[in-house]
């Protein structure tokens, strides 16, 4: 029995197209009008309900069905009709519902096997890692707060640090404090070319890209935020993936100046390759035009002149930058003599260190100014070497103050107050010499401020005092001041003190200090109106920084000393004699142990005993020498004989000098300390001298322009024109705000290219060149100002020889269809550099 | 014959290819937007994520839908065409946002292929949509759930015609040709199982008209032999067998399009819990960038 639509195919609607279940005789086309129910059971049981009416029961089958049928219902009104139930099938909705929501039953279950297979997390990694980063085996490494656990990555969702990962980059690749800042460079000097590029973004017209890019997507929240590394650098993407790779869209996303390409509307170069002048000043056009022609007119053919522009540029070494080469390689032909001082026609050709200024003597004898001895025929100027030296004191420094607008060796109108600053000077000037004689150099150069409260090194004081040795000084001494010994100590000890063995001991020092144990009990009262003996030796500073380290000095604070070393006044009557030995009272025994006896015995010319490598040289001839043995005979005696216990009240004659014409300047024509008339001068040793290198390196930062302290005569002296050693005549010297002034010993190197934006490698340029070579880039003016500009202290107020490279010029060949143009070609994004440093690997212990 | 072979006129190409186009064009502009993103220091594959997963819910949204309430036809379908249109912009998503590259681990290997199943069913559904109409006829209206019945109905009838006879041969006398008995033996040995219930479907599938052919052949084969009577019927049970054969047509080509729905529907399931726990681990390894 079936009940089948015979209306027209199609006719019949459907009940629902939800609907879940279907009647179980749908396939046999014998559908009943109910249908099921929703929750699937069979619902039909009568082919029709009938329906009551006036005369009967009648017949109420849908004509679909089949419309009434003949019978009608029974009297009861029942339908005659029945209809056996079904089975109900879903349909194919609730079919596919079934499958689907299996489905995803399904996937669960196989997300939870993966993870419980799986050995960690690897399988939801989105790829593989590049080759630089493949040995990394855990996430954690790189994504800090996911861990390693299967399910630890939960943890990631939590906010944290967003710059945790970028940090974790930094674990390796070790990169400036500003790592995280736009080219990770300080945000103030990347404001200034923000500034400067306002200019140039003004007149570049931007693409349209570009503008709606910066309208849809603004840049300030990202910069704001701080850059992630994985901004740029994006993992995960194969083996073989670069992740140095930026388009050159993303690379203006942030820039104010926005163009298509480098051959479209890249802004024209500004003053390119140079940002400022060259550490070392050469004129090329000068030495192309003038100097290496008369070079070569003078020495002929066998003057080694460069005749290419490789024979002073290479960039071997480092690809990234076209050194230039050595002194030696290149300029010592020529500038090694002048640098020497063989080539100095007039003055000096030592740097006066230490003098024996000249003073008005008559004027002070006339005002009975109690200078002590001093050399009559001294003209000698005070060296600002010895005004450092001398103002390491605050004392020191206030005389200096004084005295500083007077002419020394005229003193006719010098007031009674300027008379007794002289005074007081000139015994300065002696505690110095005394201060070097009886202690050491270097101890005393360490008392010098270094400005950051350190330590001297030793390495620094060797350079400082260029290993002075003590000959030279002692033999001046000899000559200038020889009764200096015998000042000092007239004056520790007072005209009505009592005998240096009378005097009470002095406490002993405190343990531990390394002093000997017995220090002088000099008091300041017996030196009235001269140097106290304690600033003498008690570190000051030459400089106008005050107070210095006490390095050498090993007990300073508290006590009272003379030199470095302690005098030894002491009930056991050791005293110091004339020749400034420590002696026991009266006699010439030897000096107590610990204190190194006065080798005043060595003749006046330096007979190769001393103990430093420089060599000395004393100015000798029969008359000075003879002088200086006579004046000798009345207070000292030079003595040839070094026992110490020789009678002190008569000394030998000393030994006739052996002749000589070569005067001690020319004797040192290769360097070092000699001295002549009442100066000790240096004169340069060779290219890179080292006591012209550490004055001026220890200087210069307190030396700005103008500045009248003792620090900065000293480098002005070193520096003028006429200078020894030359050495700013090549080394520029720049202004730095702030912090005085630098020489530029170097020339330009990789490390200074640090900070710039672009980066040009020679080397692959080299085959594309034609016979002009490098000319064709750098285009040599003639004409150009260039020595001028080294007038001004400001590094980037320049006029090179060159002129600047034109960007036509690069975009001869860097165009669309010929060389590459991106951005990341010329230019770099970590300014300051990204380096991998070694990794400290311990030593493995047995 | 049967089937007519439905030509769409040439104002429906024409309005399937500006709707190319402009899905051509709705995505080529969404991935220009992922584009510029990406330049601007976004992470390119965070934008086209979103935009892939908001896609993603649209379609299922629509899937919801039609679940859960009963739309009119009209509205189901806009709804559809919505979905279809959607469907091709989020699969230029889907490439924009794997980077034209195949998967690399296992997890990315079944988001791929969930999605690349889903799609390539999506895909079939909507050419079936179009093609299945096509090869039955603009008049045609036959519904699936139907076709039972339809069938049976045939059955009935050719079973009626066959097994019929005409009173005024039975009135006859003298014995006639078994017209009748030829035509019930054809019924019985051809026709009924013919008209039991769907057959030849692989035949349909194919396109291949084969079977009715032979069935045609054999009906008239036997019409030369029989009289006019005989002939009308067999000419009316003819009728019936090229009705069937549309049945079978239409119930097979119909039945794939329901069929397809099999595939789509329970993947793009699985695709979803695949995709939630795609966005957790994403956002939970993330260094920070979005």
């Amino acid at each position: 029995m079936q009940l089948v639509g015979r209306g027209k195919r199609g006719r019949r609607p459907p009940r629902s197209a939800n609907q879940e279940w279907v009647c179980g005789r749908l396939k046999y086309g014998a559908v009943c009008s109910g249908g099921p129910e929703p929750d699937g059971r069979c619902r039909s049981t009568y082919e029709c309900t009938p329906q009551q009416t006036a005369s009967g029961w009648i017949c109420r089958r849908p004509v679909p069905f089949g419309g009434r049928c003949k019978r009608g219902p029974s009297p009861d009104g029942r339908c005659c009709k029945p209809i056996s139930p079904c089975k109900p099938v879903r349909s194919m909705r609730a079919k596919r519902d079934v499958v689907a929501y299996a489905a995803a039953v399904v996937t669960v279950i196989c997300l939870i096997g993966a993870f419980i297979a799986a050995t960690g997390t690897q399988f939801l990694m989105p790829g593989p890692l590049s080759s630089a980063h493949g040995a990394i085996e855990n996430c954690s490494a790189c994504h800090t707060q996911s861990g390693d656990g299967k399910l630890s990555w939960i943890h990631g969702l939590i906010v944290g640090d967003p710059l945790g990962d970028s940090k974790a980059c930094l674990s390796c690749h070790k990169m400036s404090k500003t790592a995280f800042a736009p080219h990770s460079m300080a945000p103030d000097l990347l404001r200034l070319s923000t500034e400067r590029l306002k200019k140039v973004a003004a007149r570049t017209p931007e693409p349209q890209a570009a503008r709606v890019r910066h309208s849809l997507f603004p840049m300030t929240d990202i910069m704001s935020k701080g850059l992630f590394c994985a901004t740029c650098h994006q993992e995960h993407q194969g083996i073989a993936f670069n992740l140095d790779k930026i388009s050159n869209a993303q690379c203006q996303s942030c820039h104010i100046v926005q163009f298509d390409s480098f051959d479209g509307n890249h802004p024209k170069f500004s003053n390119y390759p140079f940002t400022r002048r060259t550490r070392i000043t050469y004129d090329h056009w000068g030495h192309f035009g003038k100097h290496f022609p008369e070079i070569a007119e003078k020495r002929g053919p066998s003057a080694k002149i460069p005749n290419t522009c490789s024979s002073c540029h290479t960039s071997r070494n480092d690809r990234r930058h076209m050194a230039v080469v050595s002194f030696d390689q290149t300029c010592a032909s020529c500038h090694l003599d002048q640098i020497l001082g063989k080539e100095r026609a007039t003055g000096p050709k030592g740097i006066a260190f230490l003098t024996l200024p000249g003073v008005d003597m008559e004027t002070l004898k006339s005002k009975n100014a109690p200078i002590g001895e001093w050399p009559e025929y001294s003209e000698a100027e005070v060296t600002p070497f010895m005004k450092v030296l001398i103002g390491r004191s605050r004392r020191g420094a206030a005389l200096l103050q004084k005295i500083k607008d007077l002419d020394l060796l005229d003193l006719t109108e010098a007031t009674d107050e300027q008379i007794a600053a002289v005074s007081q000077f000139t015994w300065e000037v002696k505690g110095l010499f005394y201060a070097l004689l009886s202690g050491k150099a270097s101890d005393v150069m360490a008392r010098l401020n270094l400005g950051d409260g350190s330590d001297a090194s030793p390495q620094l004081l060797a350079e400082l005092t260029a290993s002075i040795p003590r000959d030279v000084i002692t033999s001046a001494q000899r000559e200038w001041l020889p009764n200096l010994g015998a000042e000092v100590e007239q004056f520790k000890n007072a005209p009505n003190a009592p005998p240096p063995d009378q005097q009470t001991q002095a406490p002993p020092a405190t343990e531990g200090e390394g002093t000997p144990s017995w220090t002088s009990s000099i008091t300041e009262s017996r030196l009235a109106g001269s140097v106290a003996p304690d600033e003498l030796a008690q570190g000051g500073t030459g400089l106008p920084n005050g107070a210095g380290s006490n390095a050498g000095n090993e007990a300073v604070s508290g006590d009272r000393a003379v030199g470095g070393e302690r005098l030894r006044v002491a009930q056991e009557g050791w005293r110091v004699d004339a020749f400034g030995r420590v002696i026991k009272g009266g006699s010439t025994s030897a000096p107590p142990e610990g204190v190194a006896p006065d080798d005043r015995g060595t003749a006046s010319i330096d007979d190769g005993n001393s103990e430093a490598a420089s060599d000395t040289a004393t100015e000798t001839d029969s008359a000075a020498d003879a002088e200086s043995a006579d004046s000798d005979t009345a207070d000292s005696a030079d003595s040839a004989d070094a026992d110490p216990g020789a009678a002190a009240a008569a000394a030998p004659a000393p030994a006739p000098p052996i002749p000589t014409a070569v005067d001690a300047e020319s004797w040192a024509e290769y360097g070092g300390w000699y001295r002549r008339d009442y100066a000790i001068l240096y004169r340069p040793v060779s290219h890179q001298d080292r006591f012209i290198h550490a004055w001026l390196d220890l200087t210069a930062p307190r030396a700005p322009k103008g500045n009248p302290s003792p620090a900065a005569q000293v480098f002005n002296k070193l520096t003028n024109k006429d200078a020894q050693g030359q050495c700013t005549k090549c080394h520029s010297i720049d202004d730095v705000p702030g912090k005085g002034r630098k020489v530029n010993w170097a020339p330009s190197s990789v490390a200074t290219q640090r900070g710039t934006f672009t980066r040009f490698v020679h080397e692959p340029h080299f085959g594309v060149l034609e016979n002009r070579g490098c000319l064709i880039c750098h285009k040599l003016e003639k004409g150009n100002k260039y020595l001028k500009s080294y007038e001004d202290g400001n590094p980037r107020s320049f006029v090179s020889n060159f002129s600047a490279v034109n960007k036509d010029l690069c975009q001869t060949c860097h165009t669309r269809n010929e060389a590459r143009q991106d951005c990341l070609l010329c230019h770099k994004y970590h300014v300051n550099g990204v380096i991998t440093p070694i990794m400290n690997t311990r030593i493995p212990k047995q | 014959m049967r089937r007519a072979v439905g030509r769409a006129p040439a104002a429906s190409y024409a309005g399937q290819i500006i709707q190319g186009a402009f899905i051509a064009f709705v995505a080529g502009v969404l991935c220009w937007f992922v584009w510029l993103s990406g330049s601007a220091l976004r992470d390119a594959q965070y934008f086209d994520g979103w935009l892939l997963a908001s896609g993603m819910l649209l379609q299922v949204y629509y899937h919801i839908r039609r679940q859960t309430s009963a739309m009119s036809p009209k509205a189901a379908q806009s709804w559809r065409q919505i979905h279809i249109f959607v469907g091709y912009v989020i699969f230029a998503l889907f490439l924009s946002h794997s980077n034209l590259a195949l998967p690399d681990t296992g997890f990315e290997w079944a988001l791929w292929s969930g999605f690349l199943l889903v799609t390539a069913s999506g895909i079939l559904g909507t050419y079936l949509a179009w093609s299945v109409p096509a090869k039955l006829g603009p008049d045609d209206r036959t519904a699936f759930e139907r076709i039972p019945i339809q069938r049976s109905e045939l059955a009935r009838q050719v079973h009626i015609l066959a097994m019929s006879a005409e009173k005024a041969q039975l009135d006859l006398a003298l014995p006639s040709a078994p017209y009748q008995d030829w035509i019930a033996d054809l019924y019985k040995n051809v026709l009924r199982s013919y008209f039991q219930g769907a057959c030849n479907s692989m035949a349909h599938f194919f396109g291949s008209q084969r079977h009715l052919k032979r069935i045609i052949a054999e009906i008239d084969s036997l019409e030369r032999y029989v009289d006019k009577t005989g002939q009308n019927k067999l000419n009316a049970m003819k009728a019936l067998v090229l009705e069937k054969d549309r049945l079978d047509f239409a119930h097979v080509h119909l039945g794939l399009t329901k069929l397809w729905l099999f595939v789509h529907v329970p993947i793009t399931y699985g695709l979803v819990i695949l995709a939630v726990l795609h966005v957790l681990v994403v956002y939970s390894y993330s260094s920070g960038v979005l």
